[in-house]
């Protein structure tokens, strides 16, 4: 841990002197381990494995320099617990507590590799040594998640180490509102939260808007199933975030911030709190921020778990104490937001890209992506791939590239059938458009959208129809009723699909389906609403057969739907070993011994227990 | 000469066209052809009055603020290439604007959204009437949404509870297709004075007020809350909650004595009093 000053930093050239001291504390030949706390690494126990180090580091002599570091996420969860050992920035994975003498013993005192802990590339067989061997790593490109794995999140020296509110210190002495948000527009930055509105423009109209004071919030509401990105640069890099507010409200021109964080996170909200603390205490937020004239502070406010708060005007609503229920917005909230003023809201990982945009400047950004859409997407991808976890993409990158490379292709050799995209309204995008470029108005002509990132890779075991109930009916609990079309239209599609996968669909139900869709895009209230029927209508779209196979045959064709296939044992690869039949509980296989066992379709309840407990895979679904 | 345009300068008339050029022009609407002229921020329901063109609508109530959550008034507007849907009861006139109610695209929005309320409040004699004028004769989904019996969650109830008497005694509960209104915890408020204004504005008549004789009480069905009521001192019959008549002692600037006076007789006792009254009075003239 770093010892800081209590003094408050009272100029830019304050926060650099600082930074050069804590840089200068360090020797070369100090050694580090870095830790992985991030969600999937502490789920395999990973704290545990910090406080052994930090052991180990306390009993060695003072003669070497060690430092136990507990990080954020690492981004490769499949593979973690993550450790990470400097120098050399050697990357172990699966480490478990036993191996964490030996790590100590032969990596950091003895500089020699420990081989059994290395990743090992799957297609090849060879190992690597650094995470920069790893084509996990080797196609992403990291400027949202660029301190994750490296700083300390709980400890603001080592940001400040690593280069951090050096941005604000320049936006602060030498640039005024209006060449921040120039800058920004020059990055081309658009909103990482789902619609992709141009941030820059919105800070101005926020900054040109009539009324005082002004805020700023952040939106840390991430609700969607199977995403965790906001959650990790929350938990992984706290300062990011707070830094990007600052930067922003100075341009905007407001006093008073807020973050809204979901009560589910409870470490994001420890970690947030922490970091505002600290900052606090060095002069970074509060009143005359670096000696100037601005003055900003933020608050954190919990959410209580409703996703529909993930909208804008549902979240200011939420803030300010009434029900989170979103409103119509035919006047913004640039103009008129929290508490009728106006309001910026940003996404988590919009503001984590801003102070690198101000460090290295806007053309460099927008270098990178393709020509509408500037800058890299963090993306949970996660689903039936080798390598799940927490990626940062370039734009322009193709979603084969991110399925097959990063992800390392379908696990257990199954086939690829559909990538879902832009959370619970996104849409399942399918094998032929795999070369699609990942770009917020590509995905949309797809048919689904960038959302705020997160990516289920699905099989050829999933059946379509059931993945757009799935998503329908978490829609149709999560909407919160106030208007019409949502609130009715989607518990009438939720019956549809339901009795769709109950194989007692009727011919024309796939239209009625598109007829609600297209109503609710048009008369929801908010965006929850207008986009809820993604899921349905992306799936219509690309596996419009598999609805038909559905409601004609009766026969679901990735034989998921319970009732629309049935178990057969293929009497060759039989070995009439018994197991099915002593474990079926209704007592519908017969069979004797060497007599290839029969299941009695009438007496088959369908509750799968043969097929999974066959040594043989003799039991099929057919 | 001199003179004259000096007086023209200092006239009201010439302010007046200096105030037009600065810049308050007045934003003309085109409904379905029909121009008319609004004022800046009044919305597109406002206008089309003016234009004599109806939109069906629901959730509207001019003594509340317009929420737009029953989606009932959706017309087309158009955007140059493309027309968007927007709901007429809140969307601010800010500019000029065309607006599309009896295009295809508008009806067949709002019919669907009717089609969806039929399928939530199937017994509603008020929404079938609405229907019926809309042209839906019937809706093509089944009830499959359960959590209030006719409501169909338009929410003035809520909004004139608040608003307009200042109680709030009912809300919401639950969120999607389980969001009711009821009153705190679904038990009987203590907030509701039984004034029956949620039941008035309730468009598809499920807020219904029931008179108990017997215990002379007001209550306000389904949320089952009741009030005392003052009875008439003549004939007995129920006249109003006492309760409202605190509020309204609150509100209006009167008399109390006198107001408490008038409301000691049922309207028809006081009527007929006041008839003998004015009968005596006209006896003793004549004398």
């Amino acid at each position: 841990m770093i010892e800081l000053g209590n003094a408050k930093l009272r100029s830019a050239a304050d926060l650099e002197h600082m930074q050069e001291e804590l840089r200068a504390r360090h020797t070369p030949s100090a050694k580090c381990v870095r830790v992985c706390t991030g969600p999937g690494c502490a789920a395999k126990g990973s704290p545990r494995l910090y406080e052994l180090f930090c052991e180990a580091v306390e009993r060695t002599g003072a003669d070497v320099e060690i430092e136990a570091k507990s990080v954020g996420c690492h981004g490769l969860c499949e593979c973690g617990p993550i450790v990470l050992i400097q120098p050399g920035n050697i990357f172990y994975q699966k480490v478990e507590e036993p191996d964490v003498a030996e790590i100590f013993r032969e990596t950091i005192l003895g500089n020699r590799v420990v081989e059994k802990l290395l990743y090992v590339n799957p297609a090849t067989g060879q190992k690597a040594v650094t995470p920069e061997e790893i084509t996990f790593y080797k196609v992403q490109k990291r400027i949202a998640l660029a301190g994750n794995g490296l700083i300390e999140p709980t400890n603001i020296g080592d940001y400040i180490a690593e280069g951090g509110y050096i941005a604000l210190a320049k936006v602060l002495s030498s640039m005024t509102p209006e060449e921040v948000i120039s800058e920004v527009e020059a990055a081309g930055l658009r909103g990482r939260g789902g619609g992709g509105f141009p941030t820059a423009r919105k800070w101005r109209s926020c900054r040109d808007a009539d009324g005082s004071p002004k805020y700023v919030i952040c939106n840390g509401d991430e609700g969607d199933p199977g995403a965790f990105m906001d959650r990790a640069i929350m938990e992984g890099n706290p300062h990011a975030v707070i830094e990007g507010m600052i930067i922003g409200a100075y341009a905007i021109g407001s006093e008073q911030g807020y973050i809204y964080v979901r009560n589910e996170y409870p470490l994001s909200v420890e970690r947030l709190k922490l970091a505002i603390e600290q900052a606090r205490e060095l002069g970074l937020l509060g009143e005359n921020i670096l000696g100037s004239s601005f003055s900003f502070d933020i608050r954190i406010n919990r959410g209580g778990g409703a996703f529909v708060c993930g909208e804008s005007t549902a979240l200011m609503a939420s803030l300010e104490g009434r029900p989170g229920e979103p409103r119509a917005k035919y006047i913004h909230t640039v103009e008129s937001g929290l508490h009728g003023r106006p309001t910026n809201l940003n996404n988590v990982e919009t503001w984590a890209n801003v102070p690198a945009i101000v460090n290295h400047g806007g053309e460099w950004f927008s270098s990178i992506g393709t020509e509408k859409s500037k800058g890299t997407k963090v993306f949970c991808l996660v689903g039936k791939v080798r390598n799940t976890g927490l990626v940062e993409v370039p734009m322009g990158i193709t979603l084969r590239q991110i399925v097959e490379e990063i992800g390392g292709g379908i696990a257990a050799g199954k086939r690829f059938k559909a990538v879902q995209t832009g959370g619970p309204s996104g849409g399942c995008i399918p094998a032929e458009h795999l070369d699609a470029r990942v770009d917020f108005d590509e995905l949309t002509k797809l048919g689904s959208m960038m959302g705020s990132g997160g990516m289920i890779v699905m099989d050829e075991d999933t059946c379509m129809v059931k993945v757009a109930k799935y998503f329908t009916n978490f829609l149709q609990k999560e909407s919160c009723g106030k208007c019409t079309p949502c609130r009715e239209g989607l518990a009438q599609m939720f019956y549809i699909l339901d009795r769709i996968t109950d194989g007692e669909g009727q011919v024309g139900d796939v239209e009625r389906l598109e007829g609600l869709a297209e109503l609710l895009e048009g008369t929801a209230l908010c965006a929850l609403g207008k986009t809820a029927a993604n899921p349905v209508i992306s799936t219509i779209r690309y596996f419009r057969d598999e609805y038909d196979a559905h409601i004609k045959d009766k026969r679901c064709p990735a034989k998921e739907c319970r009732g629309l296939f049935r178990y057969e044992i293929d009497p060759e690869a039989c070995k009439a070993c018994g197991i099915c039949l002593k474990n079926c509980p209704v007592d519908a296989i017969t069979g004797d011994k060497k007599v290839p066992h029969v299941i009695n379709q009438e007496k088959c309840t369908l509750c799968g227990m043969c097929w999974e407990k066959c040594p043989f895979t003799a039991v099929l679904k057919v | 000469m001199y003179a004259l345009w000096d007086v023209l300068g200092k006239m009201p008339f010439h302010r007046s066209v200096e105030g037009m050029r600065k810049g308050k022009p007045v934003p003309t609407v085109t409904i379905d052809g029909c121009k008319v002229e609004v004022e800046k921020g009044e919305t597109i329901l406002d206008a089309a009055k003016k234009a004599g063109v109806w939109i069906p609508t629901l959730c509207y109530h001019p003594a509340v603020s317009s929420d737009a959550s029953c989606r009932l008034c959706m017309v087309e507007l158009d955007r140059g290439e493309w027309r968007q849907l927007v709901t007429a009861c809140n969307y601010p006139v800010r500019r000029d604007i065309v607006v599309y109610v009896s295009s295809e695209g508008a009806q067949q929005a709002r019919r669907g959204v009717m089609e969806l309320l039929l399928a939530r409040a199937p017994d509603s004699q008020e929404l079938k009437a609405l229907a019926e004028r809309m042209g839906v004769k019937e809706t093509r989904y089944p009830k499959v949404t359960e959590s209030q019996r006719n409501c169909i969650l338009c929410g003035l109830c809520v909004q004139v509870c608040e608003e307009i008497i200042g109680q709030a005694a009912i809300g919401y509960t639950g969120r999607g297709v389980d969001r009711t209104v009821a009153a705190p915890f679904r038990q009987p408020s203590e907030d509701c004075i039984g004034c029956g204004a949620c039941a008035a504005v309730c468009p598809v008549g499920t807020i219904k007020v029931r008179i108990h004789k017997d215990q002379q009480e007001v209550e306000i069905s389904p949320f089952k809350s009741r009030a005392k009521l003052l009875v008439c001192e003549e004939c007995g019959s129920p006249i109003i909650s006492v309760q409202v008549i605190e509020q309204a002692l609150g509100k209006v600037e009167v008399n109390s004595e006198e107001f408490r006076e008038l409301v000691r007789l049922c309207p028809k006792c006081r009527r007929s009093q006041t008839a003998a009254r004015l009968e005596a009075t006209k006896f003793c003239k004549k004398e």
